[in-house]
Formats: C-alpha cells, structure tokens, sequence
C-alpha cells in the first residue's frame, strides 16, 4: 500500500514541491559575562533535497544530526543562515520561504504545517481539545462559532477519535490520543506540505503501527505530501518513498527507498542500516560496528567528516570535503570513493539460508 | 487507497473505552484551576493555613467591629493594667450559679518601696460583658455604614476592659492589635502588589527581549540581591523625612519593601518566559499564525500565571517581617499609626517588659500570619503546576 | 541455538516466583508487577519485554530490593542460587541487610534506564568505580585501581588512566553507557541486570553496546538480564525470552518460539505491529486496537482482552488466566491454551 498510495519514482516528470538547497542554520555559542558569541553549532551545514508533491521524503540520521533544526527551517520556525528553500504554493507561484517576512509567511504557514515529536509538550495543556485543534481556523480567520466546531468535530473523526472528546483537555488523553490531536491541529487547514518531526518516536511499539497507519491514510485522503523525519530505519522503510541521510549537519545520501537500503553508496549508511536490529532471531545481521562517537557539530572533523569512523577512508578523505553527486537514476551521495566501494544493503547483510 | 469515508476504515475507530466513572468524567474535562483546587485541596496543612490567613485578613477589614475599644482610646488610670480572665459564671449572694459573662475591674495599691501601682482583681467590680454592644464612638463599617455595635464588650463602655492588659497609656492592647491587624497586612500586600508591578514588567521584558537589555536587567537584579537587605532597608527609612505624615510614611515604607522584593519576581517571571519560549505548544501556536502578543497573553500568561500567584503569596511573609522590623527599630511606621511592629517597640526596653510582659503577645500575629502565609505559598506552589508528576 | 541444557535445576541462577510488587499511592494501588514467573539460567541472556509502562523496571528493581517508599514487595520469592546448595530468597532479605548489600554489585549487577541513577555528576568515574570495587572485594586502594582500569580497557573506552580522572558530564552518551557497564562487572557478578541500556543511544552506538555485551559475556560468562520494549535488539541478542502486559508475564520461551511460533495473541499482535527491515512493502501494518490502559484501571479478567482480536467473549472479562505450560520451555497465560490438567 505503501507503493500504491503514491508513485515510486515520484520525480518523473513532476515539478518539485519544495527545493532545499544548501541549507544552512548555525547557533552560536555565548559565554562570558555579557554573553559574547564565542564560536557557531553547525546544526545544519548545507542540506539539499527536492520534495516531489505525493510523495514522503524521509530524512534520517543520529541524534543531534541537525534533522530537527533542518525541519523547523523548513516551517521558518527558525531562521535560516543560509542556503534557499523555495516552496511552490498552491497557485504554483514558487516563494523563497527562507527570506519571507512575517506577514506574507501567513498565507504560507496554512499550507505547510508540522507534527512534533513530544505528545505531551506540544498540546497546551491549559487549553481544550477543541481550542488546540480549531485555533489555526480561528487565527486565519476561516471559521468560527459552530462551524469551527463542526470542523473540528469532523477532523477528529478523520483521526479516529470520537468528537465528543472535544471538551476535555490534553490530560485525558494516552500518547497515541495526543499524537492524533498533533495531526488533527496539522491538517485541520488542509495543508499540502506537513513536516513531521519524529511523528511516532515517543509512542509505544503497538500504537506506533496505529499512527505509521493514519498518516498513510491521510496522505491519500488529501494528497498530501511529507517530510517524514526519523531515526527509526525501520519505520522509514516502510514510511518513505524517498529517503535522504544526514551526518553532522550534512546530508550523505539520498535516494529512492529500495534503492538506498538494498544498494547503499555512502559508508555511513551502509553502517546505519547493518546496525538496526532485526525483530528475528533467524536474520541476526553482521553489525558494522563504528568506532568513536558522533563528532561534536561545533567542532567538526576536517574533509569527509566521516572519515575519522570510516572503514574505507583514504587521505583524500581527510582533507577534502566531498559534495553530494548524482551517482545513478534519482540516487545522490556525498563520498569521494562511492563508485569503487562495494556496500552491503539490508540483504546482503543477513546470512540466507 | 481510494478516497473511502475514512471513518469507516478499522484502524481509525476509536477503541471501545472502559466505562468511566464520574469521577474519572469530571477530571477529563478539568481544567487547570480546576486542577490546581484539587491538588491544593489534598495539601491540609495549607488548606487550614488558608483559613487562618483569610480571618486574619477578615480582622484587618472589619478592626473597628471587632475592636471593644476605639484604635486610640487611652486612659491614664489604667496604664500597664494586667489582662483581666474572662468568666462565664456568676455566683450571687445565694450562691446562685448562672451563666453571665464577665470580667472583675480592679483595684489598686501602691507598693510601698518601688512606689509602683499594682494592680489586682476586684471581685466587687463585676464588669458585665456581652456581644453585639454599643461602644463608646460611632464608627463607620467598611468606611461607609454607620454604627456604634461591637463584636463584644463591656455592657458600659466606659468601664475598663483589657484582654491582654494595657500599655504605658492605658491603651487596650487587644484592640489595638487588631488595629494593627490592617495595616501590617496591607503593608504586605500592597508592597507585593508594587514588587508585582515592578517584576512583571521587567521580569517580562528581560524573558522576551534577552540580549542586552536582559543582561542590563538581570545585572541590576543581581546588584540588587547582593546589597544586604536590612541594612538599606534603615539606611532609607532614616532617611524618610521626619515631618511626613503617616499616609505619606506608610507609602514610602511599601515602596521601600518592594525596591528589593521585586528582584525575586522579575526572575520568577523571567525564568518561566525563557522556557516557556522554548515549549513546543508555543512553537506551534507561533506556526499557526497566532501573533506574539496573542502568544504570550493566551499561551505564556495561563502557564505561569499560577506560579506567578504561590510566589507571590509567598513573598507577602517577609514583607509583614520587614514592616515589623522596620517599626520595631522605630525606622518604619510611627504613632499614631498602629502596626504590630508599632505596638512591639513598646515592649523593647526591659524595665517596661519587667513590668508588662504581656505587651510581648504582639509577636504572636506576626508569627502566626507568616507562618500561615507560608503554608499557603507552599501549598500553591506544589499545585501549581498541576500537570506535573 | 546457544543453550541447550536449560531445565536442568541445577543451572537456574535465578528462580521469581508469584513476584508482586504494588504502589500503594492516594489515587490508588497500582499493581506495576503483578504474578511475574520466570527462570534465568546461568550463562545466558534473557530477554524483558514489553510496552511502556507494564513493570520491566520494577521487576529489575524488586530483584535487586530497591523498589521505593510507596512501592513493596507484596509477595512472591526471588531466589538466587549462587552455586552448590547456596541458595538465598531476596525477597525475604531485609531492606538494609549486609546479605543484601553483597548480593548487589557482587553476585547482581545493574545497569540503569536512566544513567544518572548510578553515576554521580560529582565524582570521578575512577572515585565512583573504586568505591563501589572496595565495597564488594576485599582490596586495597591500588589493587581497586588497577581493577577499575583494566575494567574500562574492556569495555573498549579508549586511554583508560586518563578517562578513569574525567567526570561523568564530560564522557558522551555512549561512553557513560560504557562506564556503567564496567561499573556493573567491576565485581564480577553472576547476573547482569541491563534495563533499557541502548534505549536513548543512536543505532550505531547501541550497535557498540551490544557487541560488547556480547563479548563481555563471552568472556566473563554472567547471565544478563536485558530489559529492552525493542524486538529488534530482544531477537539479536537474547537466547530466552519473557513477554510482559499490564504487570504480568504473558508468554516465556526460547528467542526463536517467541518470534516464529508465539502463541499468546499479545505476542503475536506485537509482532505484527511492527515495522520490519527488508519485508516493508509486503503489506499495510497490523497494529493492535486501542492502547495500554492506564494502571488505574486495569482490565477485570485477562487484562489483554479489551484490545484481544481472539477473545473467546463471556469468559476473558471474568476469568483471569493461569499460567499453562505448553513444552518444558514455553509458557503461556491465556484461556486460550488453558492447562487441561491444571
Ligand atoms: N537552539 C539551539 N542552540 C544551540 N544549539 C542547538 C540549538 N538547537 C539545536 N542545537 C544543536 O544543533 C545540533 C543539531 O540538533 P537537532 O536537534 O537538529 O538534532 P536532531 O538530529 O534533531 O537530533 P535528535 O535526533 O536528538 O532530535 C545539536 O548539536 C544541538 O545541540
Ligand atoms: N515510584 C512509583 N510510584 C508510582 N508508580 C510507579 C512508580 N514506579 C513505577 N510505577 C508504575 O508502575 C508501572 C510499571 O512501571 P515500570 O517503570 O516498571 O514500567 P516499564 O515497563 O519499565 O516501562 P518503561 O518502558 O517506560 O520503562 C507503571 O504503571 C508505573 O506508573
Ligand atoms: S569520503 Fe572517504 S571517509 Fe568519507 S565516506 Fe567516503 S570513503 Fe569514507
Ligand atoms: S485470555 Fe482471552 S483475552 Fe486474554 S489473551 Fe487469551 S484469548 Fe485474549
Ligand atoms: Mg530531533
Ligand atoms: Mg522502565
């Protein structure tokens, strides 16, 4: 279903939605007594993606990767260095989101919406149900009274739940309530772009399922178009038509989903994805264990700044920075040896029997 | 998928939930204060302190009523008079016993060597008390309503009545700590309601603006904290000048109490817009549109306003116990006005305490609305934040 | 698979029978472990699982007596049999026991969920490994230093003397991780606890973690008890495992029962429900219906049956299951698989 909901090569012949282009957000560090700047985070060092409308692009990566700070640039919840991002309303005019000023970004904000991560600290807990989901109405003026409240009642059924929990507020819901209310308040102005920043991470196994489910659902009930944030491979393989791999700030690799877990160019996928433990005990996979940890985005290594944990790294590698290159149909990689290089995908990486 | 009526689809039923109970319904579609009530509810320590500081504060506005005496009513035979007992029965000559409530007047010696008065109960002298009497003054309840009645007295109002004995003047103590009741009280509240004021603002402006008007306010506070309190506190009464009348007095006192308390409440404020700012319900709401001052009065203000009342309450205490302090050095409040600390600088010199050691029981109202003032504040501040764990 | 000579008595390291343990708070008594059955053999790893909030760490810490004020061990035995006829009760211990302060850290170690309940920002890592080194053995200073050293060399942290001076908040996610761990082996015990250890690491650090585990045991031979709600690392690393809902183990068996043949249908709905590598696009997710229920109101009958696709209606909301065995290895609790003899 997955396959059918929208089409596997969603970049044939279709305009991108949204077009990344070097993205790039550093935070500075203050210290001292008048809080001088003292050196810059490099949450996100030049990121590049297109989104093709339809389809759900996922963006993967280790914590503290930059996969957040890249997503809130997206929705101009931060305010991007560098780099352009440029957003195709439903109009089709093509709008620079990255230089918008606050009052023409209010027409755009309707469109594209975000889906955070924490259940519990992205509902106002003050607030009813009913406010949370109808404010976004209220605020763009399109509805009010008890229209705001069929919309809202009609949205919540959308989500499966019962709009009699209208009035109650955040506390009487579990986990996976909550998250259907995030996605309610997400789509209740029918956007077309939603950012879900690691949708389903803080929910339990068994309602994970329930919300990978709702927001398939959704997608075809009203066209929408996802990015698709995670950490979980698992979930994204089953998610993602597209999927794109950030390492410190950068993105390593992006590709067609088949393609980039059973043909991996960049190492460090290669090792993401013989990492993910297989819920079976027969396809017990061989780890590529990394060593070292995850550089410090404030202080990242020099050239390939995953050569200091790469198997395969050459001098080269140390001193000059690969750029992200077309290396097949639809397929991008940022490594100096991507071609010679012989990666192991998710199945090559178990034992058949 | 086709577009099927989506709520048809299995995954997206709502699951059949356990029948609540009542119970469980009302605290569904509880709101915070609602909450708040219940938490605080469970703290009984708290809930009784409520009710001790709520009569304190019914005292301080009802003084007059509650009060035998007028505030300044003196008389020069009764100076230092002991507290009389208050009895309920009444013997006869026939050794009838019924119920009449009553004080015994006194009579009094002079002793021989110290040429002191003394004085001592006078069975003769049956002093008849009862509630609801007429007293000496009219006086108007609230500031608008006239009336002479009050809770309870002497039937005669000119006769002695002193429940915790007299001072230098013949002043009845009792009377005049409830007199004393409002303005150590408002001293507090008022000076909280200015500290308030002063925090919120710039409190407010530090947590949204930061940078440097933020380190300009959060160093002012700093030096603010780091000058002892007590000492300023003199060294600005001292130099109130000594001809202002008491309205004026009173007025400067307050403001000198919240030069520092303020400090508290700005951080307090502060503390909560900082990481409110970073709250993912505020980013959403920022993403729905909702403009920044719609921000900060729908999203930031209900989440702290809250603990913006427990710090609050909290901070009233030590401003009852500057005032009193101040009044006590004879920096603060002066007579006429009458405070707590007011009526305890009578009772500084030994001698005088040798003499009449029950003008020490001004200490117990201060003790007691600090202390119940302090439960309060506790008790808010645990239900203050009702979404916790 | 790795062991084979299971049900031999002598081989049980640790035996919990009929484990509860209740929090007895205002709004009620929250049953967080409530009839937990299980057996650890020695020398192998076996499994916790289960969601959010159905008692793997209370389990952890009953067994360890750690369980705080409002909680207690209400019934239940947790014998330890530390070798020959050595056999303790720990449940029957008291709180504050010698006996029981030996028994943790030397014959059980523990590795927490959260991190910070075993290591002080306040101290060095080499203070805190020394101390708790001198707390079990009886060594001096030196002796417990050089333990302490050759214990972080093994968990693979590089410059060990100098990282034996660093504080805790100076290491990153995945060294603290380690430290505990060789905080945990320092004394060499028979029983390693590990709840949640990779839970808030990244794929390639919990990659390291559980290498290292593995190698750890193969050299030290401890038995681990690893609490994880991830299926993933359950089928990679363990060789038995145990399937706990609502307080209460629903299935035990071997890894490979548990994930080809399961036969309680909590076990299987969860299976189904997630998400697998490599088998995505072989159809929509099967998730199970509704969510835990709050442990205020737990489920009359079978806790599992409100969200149970194969309940046998009239019979599961009254009727609590026992626990039947189906082969020497494999329990289940459900009406389903009732012990006809039982
Ligand atoms: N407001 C901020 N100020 C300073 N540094 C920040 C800020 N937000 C993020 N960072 C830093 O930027 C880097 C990227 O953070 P980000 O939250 O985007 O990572 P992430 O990939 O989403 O990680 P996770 O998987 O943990 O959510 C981190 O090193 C983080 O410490
Ligand atoms: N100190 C405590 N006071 C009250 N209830 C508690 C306490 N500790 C645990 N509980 C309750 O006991 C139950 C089991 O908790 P436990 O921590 O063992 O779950 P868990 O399986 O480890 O979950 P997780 O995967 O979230 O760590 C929960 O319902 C929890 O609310
Ligand atoms: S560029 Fe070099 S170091 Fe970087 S991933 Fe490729 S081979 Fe490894
Ligand atoms: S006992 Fe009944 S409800 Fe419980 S798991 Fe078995 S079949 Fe389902
Ligand atoms: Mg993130
Ligand atoms: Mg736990």
């Amino acid at each position: 279903m997955a396959d059918t909901a929208t089409p596997s090569a969603p970049a044939a012949g279709k305009e991108p939605l949204l077009r990344v282009e070097d993205l790039r957000k550093y935070f500075p560090i203050r210290q001292g007594f008048f809080g001088r700047s003292v050196t810059q985070v490099r949450a996100v060092d030049g990121v590049t993606f297109d989104v093709f409308p339809g389809e759900t692009m996922a963006v993967v990566g280790e914590s503290g990767c930059g996969k957040t700070t890249a997503g809130r640039c997206l929705v101009r919840a931060f305010e991007p260095t560098g780099g352009s991002i440029l957003y195709r309303n439903r109009d089709g005019d093509e709008v620079a989101l990255d230089t918008l000023d606050n009052k023409s970004l209010k027409p755009v904000r309707r469109e594209l919406r975000m889906i955070f991560q924490d259940p519990f600290s992205s509902l106002n807990p003050r607030m009813t149900v009913m406010d949370i989901i109808g404010d976004p109405l209220r605020v763009h003026s399109i509805a009010s009274g008890s229209e705001l409240e069929d919309r809202v009642a009609d949205m919540l059924l959308r989500v499966g739940l019962r709009p009699e929990y209208m009035r109650r507020y955040p506390h009487a819901f579990s986990g996976g309530q909550r998250q259907r209310i995030g996605i309610a308040k997400a789509l209740i102005l029918s956007p077309q772009l939603v950012v879900a920043d690691e949708a389903v991470s803080a929910l339990d196994v068994s309602v994970q399922a329930q919300i990978l489910n709702l927001l398939q659902d959704l997608q075809a009930e009203f066209d929408l178009t996802y990015v698709f944030i995670a950490h979980d491979l698992s979930v994204v393989e089953y998610i993602a038509n597209r999927v794109s791999v950030m390492y410190v700030g950068k993105m390593v690799e992006t590709a067609a989903t088949d393609e980039l877990y059973h043909n991996p160019k960049h190492p460090y996928t290669e090792a993401l994805l013989s990492a993910v433990p297989r819920p079976d005990p027969r396809e017990r996979s061989q780890r590529i264990v990394l060593e070292g940890d995850v550089p410090d985005p404030a202080h990242p290594p020099s050239g390939c700044y995953f050569h200091p944990r790469c198997r395969y790294a050459q001098d080269m590698c140390a001193t000059e920075t690969p750029e992200l290159r077309p290396i097949g149909e639809g397929h991008e990689v940022a490594c100096h040896l991507a071609e010679d290089l012989d990666l192991r995908g998710i199945t090559d990486l178990v034992p058949r029997d | 998928m086709t577009a099927t009526p989506h709520a048809a689809t299995p995954s997206a039923l709502p699951p059949v939930e356990t029948p609540e109970s009542q119970e469980d319904m009302r605290l569904l579609v509880a709101g915070q204060w609602q909450l708040m009530w219940w938490r605080f509810r469970k703290h009984k320590v708290a809930m009784v302190a409520t009710a001790v500081s709520l009569l304190i504060y019914f005292v301080a506005v009802f003084a007059e009523f509650l009060a035998p005496l007028p505030r300044d009513h003196y008389a020069a035979d009764y100076t230092f008079a002991p507290p009389q007992r208050i009895k309920l029965i009444l013997e006869d000559e026939f050794g009838n016993r019924e119920f009449h409530p009553h004080v015994l007047g006194y009579t009094v010696e002079i002793e021989a060597v110290a040429l002191r008065r003394v004085f001592k109960p006078d069975p003769e002298q049956v002093i008849e008390l009862g509630f609801f009497v007429d007293g000496l003054e009219e006086y108007r309840v609230l500031g608008i309503f006239p009336s002479r009645k009050h809770l309870f007295g002497p039937k005669d109002p000119t006769q002695p009545f002193y429940l915790f004995g007299a001072d230098k003047l013949g002043q009845d103590l009792y009377s005049r700590l409830i007199f004393g009741t409002r303005i150590s009280m408002t001293i507090g509240l008022v000076g909280v309601a200015l500290s308030l004021i002063f925090g919120i603002l710039l409190g407010g402006v530090s947590g949204l603006f930061g940078g440097t008007v933020d380190n300009i306010i959060q160093r002012t506070i700093e030096f603010f904290r780091a000058v002892p309190s007590i000492p300023l506190w003199m060294g600005l009464s001292a130099a109130l000048p000594e001809d202002w009348d008491a309205i004026k007095r009173y007025f400067a006192i307050t403001v000198i109490l919240s030069i520092l308390g303020w400090t508290g409440l700005a951080r307090v404020v502060r503390g909560r817009f900082l990481s409110l700012r970073e709250e993912d319900f505020v980013m959403s709401a920022r993403l729905d549109g909702v403009a920044e001052l719609g921000i900060i009065l729908r999203y930031m203000l209900p989440s702290f306003l809250s603990h913006i009342i427990a710090s609050v309450t909290l901070s009233i205490p030590g401003m009852i116990l500057a005032e009193t302090s101040l009044s006590f050095l004879g920096l603060g409040l002066r007579p006429p006005v009458v405070s707590w600390g007011v009526l305890l600088k009578d009772a500084q010199r030994v001698q005088v305490l040798a003499t009449a050691p029950w003008l020490l029981i001004a200490a117990v109202p201060v003790i007691v609305s600090v202390l119940a003032l302090n439960y309060v504040g506790d008790g808010l501040r645990d239900a203050a934040d009702p979404y916790s764990r | 698979m790795s062991n084979s000579n299971h049900n031999a008595g002598a081989d049980i390291l640790l035996d919990i029978r009929g484990l509860k343990t209740y929090f007895h708070l205002d709004e009620g008594t929250v049953r967080a472990v409530d009839g937990v059955d299980f057996t650890v053999p020695r020398g192998t790893t076996i499994g916790i699982v289960g969601e959010s909030g159905c008692g793997k760490s209370v389990t952890a810490f009953s067994i360890l007596q750690l369980v705080e004020k409002p909680g207690r061990i209400e019934e239940g035995s947790i014998v330890l049999n530390t070798g020959g006829q050595n056999r303790v009760d720990i449940a029957a211990l008291d709180h504050d026991s010698e006996e029981l302060r030996q028994i943790r850290g030397k014959d059980i170690g523990m590795i927490f969920q959260e991190p910070m309940t075993s290591l002080s920002m306040m101290y060095t890592v080499g203070f805190q490994m020394t101390e708790a080194i001198r707390l079990h053995m009886d060594v001096e200073k030196d002796e417990a230093r050089d333990r302490a050293i050759e214990m972080l060399q093994a968990v693979g942290i590089p410059r060990p003397e100098q990282r034996f001076d660093a504080y805790p908040f100076e290491l990153s996610g995945g060294m603290r991780q380690r430290v505990m761990i060789a905080m945990a082996l320092s004394c060499d015990p028979m029983l390693l606890i590990a709840d949640e250890p990779t839970t808030a690491l990244d794929v390639t650090t919990q990659a390291q973690i559980l290498e290292l585990m593995q190698q750890l045991q193969e050299e030290f031979g401890m038995a681990i008890m690893l609490i994880t709600h991830d299926l993933g690392v359950v089928a990679e690393m363990c060789s038995e495992v145990v399937v706990m809902y609502l307080g209460e183990v629903v299935e035990q068996a071997d890894v490979d029962t548990i994930f080809h043949n399961p036969q309680h249908p909590y076990t299987q709905a969860l299976l189904e429900s997630i998400p697998r590598l490599g088998h995505s696009h072989e159809g929509r997710l099967n998730p199970i219906l509704g969510s835990v229920p709050d442990p205020y109101h737990r489920p009359s009958g079978c806790p599992f049956h409100p969200r149970c696709t194969q309940i046998i209606t009239g019979r599961c909301e009254t009727v609590h299951p026992e626990i039947s065995r189906l082969d020497p290895r494999h329990t289940v609790r459900c009406l389903l698989h009732e012990d006809p003899h039982g």
